[in-house]
C-alpha cells in the first residue's frame, strides 16, 4: 500500500523539492503524489522520470495522482545536477558530512600540510558507508579542479556514491569555475543545509 | 547586491513573467470588447503589439507600455532594476525611444520593512537613468505581495514602427539574450542556482535592450519584438500568425543557460511554460531530434528578455557582429523565415 505524499496546496517548486527530499531520504521502489494543479503534476512526473521511475497519473477531481514506480534494473538514480544529492542507501547508517575548507591540512608548514591533505583525501574511504558528502570551500576547491591530483580519488569516492560538492563562489574566486573535474558545483545555502541533514560535520 | 537577507522570491506565488494571465484566459477576456476607433491609433490592442503608437503628428507619435509583476529574484536591488528593464524593453522593441515613466507599485506595508520598497525603486530609478528616462510619478497600493514595474511612454518616427508583423521570407531571425530565465528563477526559488548563475542571469535580465535596439537601427529589419513572459516559441507565433510565411528554428543555435536544461529535466518549469505550450504548441512542428526539455526552454516564460530580430538575410551577419561588438555577446542567428509550410514553426 502506497502512503500518498500530499502535495497539494504547494506553490512551483515546492511539490518538486518535497518528492526530491522523500526519494532522497527513502529511495522508495514506488511512490504516490497527489498534487492540486496540471503544472505540478507535470513537474512531479518530469521529476521522477528523470530519475527512472516509470509515471502514470490520474485525476481525481481538481486533483491529480501521480504513481511512479522504479523501473526494473534501473541504477541508483543519478545525481541529481546540478544539484548534489546522491545519497548512500545504507539503511541506518548515520551520515558524515566532511568539509574541507584548505588545500593544506593544519598550520605549520604548507609543503607538508598539502602531504597530509592528498593523503587525508586518499583516506577518507575508509570511513566506509557513512562518509555521505565531502564539501570543499575556500582554497579546498581545488582538489576538485583540472590540473590536482586530487581529481582521480574524489572521483573513486563518487562512484562509491559519496557526494562531492563545491563552492561554486570559491571556485569562481581562484578563476576555476570551469575547470571542475569531479562533483557538483554548489552554494552557500546547499551547504547549510547539507550541514543540518547530516548526522555529523568534520571540519578539517 | 544590496546586502539583505530577506529573499523576495520566497514572499510571492509566481515569480516575474512566469505570473502572467494565460494568454487564453487573456483573449476570452478581451474578446467581443468594444475598442475604440481613432485614426491615429497606428497600433492598438487589437494588434497585440509590445507597445501602443498614437499619432501626434506626421513626424512624431507616442509609444506607450506598461509592465509589472511579482519578484524572480531575492535582491530588492536587482528585482527593480530588472522589473525596470523589462518594461522599457517594451519600447526598444517598437524601435522607439523610451522618454518618461511613472512607477507601478504594490507593497505589503504590513508584512514587509519600506525599506525593501526603497531598494526597489532606487534599482528601478539606476536603469530609469541608464535609459535617459524621467520619472513623473507613479502610484502605489497596499497588496498581499510586492509587486512593481513601470508604465513608460516614448517617442518614435510613424513610419520607423517596427512590430511584430511584416515578416519577409528569407528574413534572418536573430536572438539577443539567452533562453531559460523561468526555469533558473523556479530554481532561485527553490535554493538549487549556485550564485555565479545567479548573478549571470540578473547580469542579463537587468541589461536593457537599448543597445540592441540602437543597433539594430542601422539595419534593414522587418520585424521585431521582445521575449518575454509567453516564452521565445509563443512571441515567435505571435509573429507568425497572419504573416503570410513561416519559420524555421535550428534549436542548436538558440542561445540559453544550460543548466534550465537540467532543471527543466527536474521539473522546475513555471507553469506558465506549461501554458504558453498548451495556447502556442499547435503552431509548432518540432522535429524528432528536440528533446523535451529543450521544447520546455522554448517555450519558458522569460523576464525581461531579449530582442527577436527579422532582419534582411543579407546584412544578418553584420547585425550579429554589430551586436557582438557592443556587449551582447549571445546574439544568433537562430532561425530563417521561409515561404513553406505557412504560418507554422518548424523547429530542427
Amino acid at each position: 500500500m502506497l502512503n500518498d505524499l500530499d502535495c497539494r496546496g504547494l506553490e512551483c517548486p515546492a511539490p518538486v523539492l518535497r518528492v526530491r527530499q522523500f526519494i532522497e531520504e527513502e529511495n522508495p521502489a514506488a511512490i504516490a503524489v497527489l498534487v492540486d494543479n496540471d503544472a505540478a503534476r507535470q513537474n512531479v512526473s518530469r521529476f521522477l522520470e528523470h530519475h527512472s521511475y516509470r509515471v502514470s497519473s490520474e485525476q481525481q477531481g481538481g486533483r491529480f495522482r501521480v504513481v511512479g514506480t522504479r523501473t526494473e534494473g534501473a541504477a541508483v538514480p543519478e545525481t541529481m545536477t546540478p544539484s548534489p544529492v546522491r545519497e548512500k542507501r545504507e539503511s541506518g547508517a548515520g551520515k558524515i558530512m566532511v568539509l574541507i575548507t584548505s588545500e593544506t591540512m593544519g598550520h605549520g608548514d604548507d609543503a607538508l600540510g598539502d602531504m597530509l591533505m592528498f593523503n587525508f583525501l586518499k583516506t577518507l574511504k575508509e570511513m566506509g558507508p557513512e562518509l555521505w558528502r565531502v564539501v570543499f570551500v575556500n582554497s579546498g576547491v581545488k582538489f576538485t579542479a583540472d590540473g590536482s591530483e586530487g581529481v582521480p580519488v574524489l572521483r573513486e569516492l563518487v562512484e562509491s556514491g559519496v557526494g562531492i560538492m563545491a563552492c561554486g563562489a570559491c571556485l569562481a574566486y581562484f578563476h576555476i569555475l570551469d575547470k571542475i573535474q569531479v562533483g557538483e558545483v554548489t552554494n552557500m545555502l546547499e551547504v547549510v543545509t547539507a550541514m543540518k541533514r547530516a548526522d555529523s560535520v568534520i571540519t578539517v | 547586491m544590496t546586502d539583505t537577507t530577506i529573499r523576495l522570491t520566497q514572499t510571492v506565488k509566481g515569480a516575474g513573467c512566469a505570473a502572467k494571465l494565460a494568454p487564453g484566459d487573456l483573449d476570452r477576456a478581451l474578446c467581443g470588447l468594444d475598442l475604440p476607433v481613432d485614426p491615429n491609433l497606428l497600433v492598438g490592442l487589437e494588434r497585440a503589439d509590445d507597445a501602443g503608437v498614437y499619432r501626434i503628428s506626421d513626424d512624431l507619435a507616442l509609444v506607450q507600455t506598461i509592465d509589472f509583476f511579482p519578484p524572480m529574484v531575492d535582491d530588492p536591488y536587482s528585482f527593480g532594476q530588472i522589473a525596470a528593464a523589462n518594461a522599457l524593453s517594451d519600447i526598444y522593441a517598437m524601435g522607439g525611444v523610451p522618454k518618461t515613466a511613472m512607477n507601478v507599485v504594490a507593497f505589503p506595508a504590513k508584512t514587509m520593512d519600506i525599506s525593501v520598497l526603497r531598494s526597489v525603486i532606487e534599482g528601478g530609478l539606476d536603469k530609469m537613468r541608464e535609459a535617459g528616462v524621467v520619472l513623473v510619478g507613479g502610484h502605489t497600493v497596499e497588496d498581499s505581495e510586492l509587486k512593481y514595474g513601470l508604465s513608460v511612454t516614448g517617442f518614435i518616427h510613424p513610419d520607423r514602427i517596427l512590430t511584430k508583423k511584416n515578416l519577409q521570407t528569407g528574413d534572418c531571425l536573430i536572438l539577443t539574450k539567452p533562453l531559460g530565465t523561468g526555469i533558473v528563477s523556479t530554481a532561485i526559488k527553490a535554493g538549487l542556482a549556485g550564485s555565479d548563475l545567479t548573478e549571470r542571469v540578473i547580469r542579463n535580465m537587468t541589461a536593457l535592450n537599448r543597445d540592441a535596439a540602437l543597433v539594430m537601427g542601422d539595419f534593414t529589419v522587418h520585424a521585431c519584438t521582445d521575449i518575454t513572459g509567453f516564452g521565445f516559441l509563443g512571441h515567435l507565433a505571435e509573429m507568425v500568425v497572419d504573416s503570410g510565411c513561416g519559420v524555421r528554428i535550428i534549436a542548436a543555435d538558440v542561445p540559453h543557460y544550460p543548466e534550465a536544461l537540467e532543471w527543466a529535466d527536474m521539473g522546475l518549469i513555471p507553469g506558465g511554460a506549461y501554458n504558453n505550450r498548451d495556447f502556442r504548441g499547435m503552431f509548432v512542428d518540432f522535429g524528432a531530434a528536440v528533446s523535451r526539455r529543450f521544447r520546455d526552454l522554448l517555450f519558458d516564460p522569460q523576464t525581461s528578455g531579449g530582442l527577436l530580430i527579422a532582419v534582411a538575410p543579407n546584412e544578418a551577419e553584420q547585425l550579429v557582429a554589430a551586436l557582438k561588438a557592443t556587449g551582447i555577446e549571445c546574439a544568433a542567428v537562430v532561425g530563417e523565415v521561409v515561404e513553406e509550410p505557412l504560418e507554422r514553426i518548424v523547429v530542427e
